[in-house]
């Protein structure tokens, strides 16, 4: 079969992360879903090219912050999502 | 003179080092950045801990495992399952997808 690789255990935990913010994601207003969608998706992927592969520390904290955020956005009470580029901010 | 025959010994020793695990980069992944830092007005660190290579995941397999997450997440949806994620690791080819889904809207109670 030759099948892909078998992801190893941190990738599966991103991954399920990333599977658990989309599941959340469902439970809001079509319009808050999409921006939610892109918003994680842009962050998980920004994130794969920023966090070096072996910094095992800094991705289980990644992982941690993740989890706490997801469980904000599961919460009823939450109704979106949204980002701001602290670049953007510093022109007027 | 003995210092001089240490450093150079300790650089050999770093040299290796850096060959080695570059090696290991190009085996398992992309080579980002190499970036060695010695000062500038001394002869090269020859700390270890200077020499860093730094490598993040490999892009095509970031695209190619959030993709198959949204394909499935999508899959779930338009059939009322739930994937399991084991089962959804397992998925090659679209014979495979399709006998999946097979598989779990029978199982699923009506």
């Amino acid at each position: 079969m030759g099948g892909p690789k078998p992801l190893s255990g941190m990738q599966k935990q991103v991954l399920s992360l990333y599977r658990g913010f989309l599941r959340a994601a469902r439970s809001k207003s079509p319009e808050d879903r999409r921006q939610i969608e892109s918003i994680v998706s842009a962050e998980f992927r920004r994130h794969s090219k920023l966090v070096d592969r072996k910094n095992f520390l800094y991705i289980e904290y990644l992982l941690r912050r993740g989890h706490k955020q997801l469980d904000q956005l599961k919460s009823p009470d939450t109704l979106k999502l949204s980002s701001l580029s602290l670049r953007n901010l510093k022109r007027p | 003179m003995a210092a001089v025959s240490a450093t150079s010994v300790g650089f050999q020793r770093s040299l290796n080092q850096s060959s080695r695990t570059n090696e290991a980069a190009e085996k398992y992944s992309r080579l980002r950045l190499v970036s060695r830092g010695w000062a500038k007005t001394k002869f090269p660190s020859l700390r270890t801990s200077h020499f860093h290579v730094y490598c993040a995941a490999k892009p095509e397999t970031v695209q190619k495992v959030c993709q198959i997450v949204e394909i499935v997440m999508g899959l779930e949806e338009e059939f009322g399952i739930s994937v399991e994620e084991e089962s959804s690791q397992n998925i090659t080819t679209v014979q495979e997808a399709a006998d999946l889904i097979e598989k779990l809207v029978q199982k699923k109670p009506e």
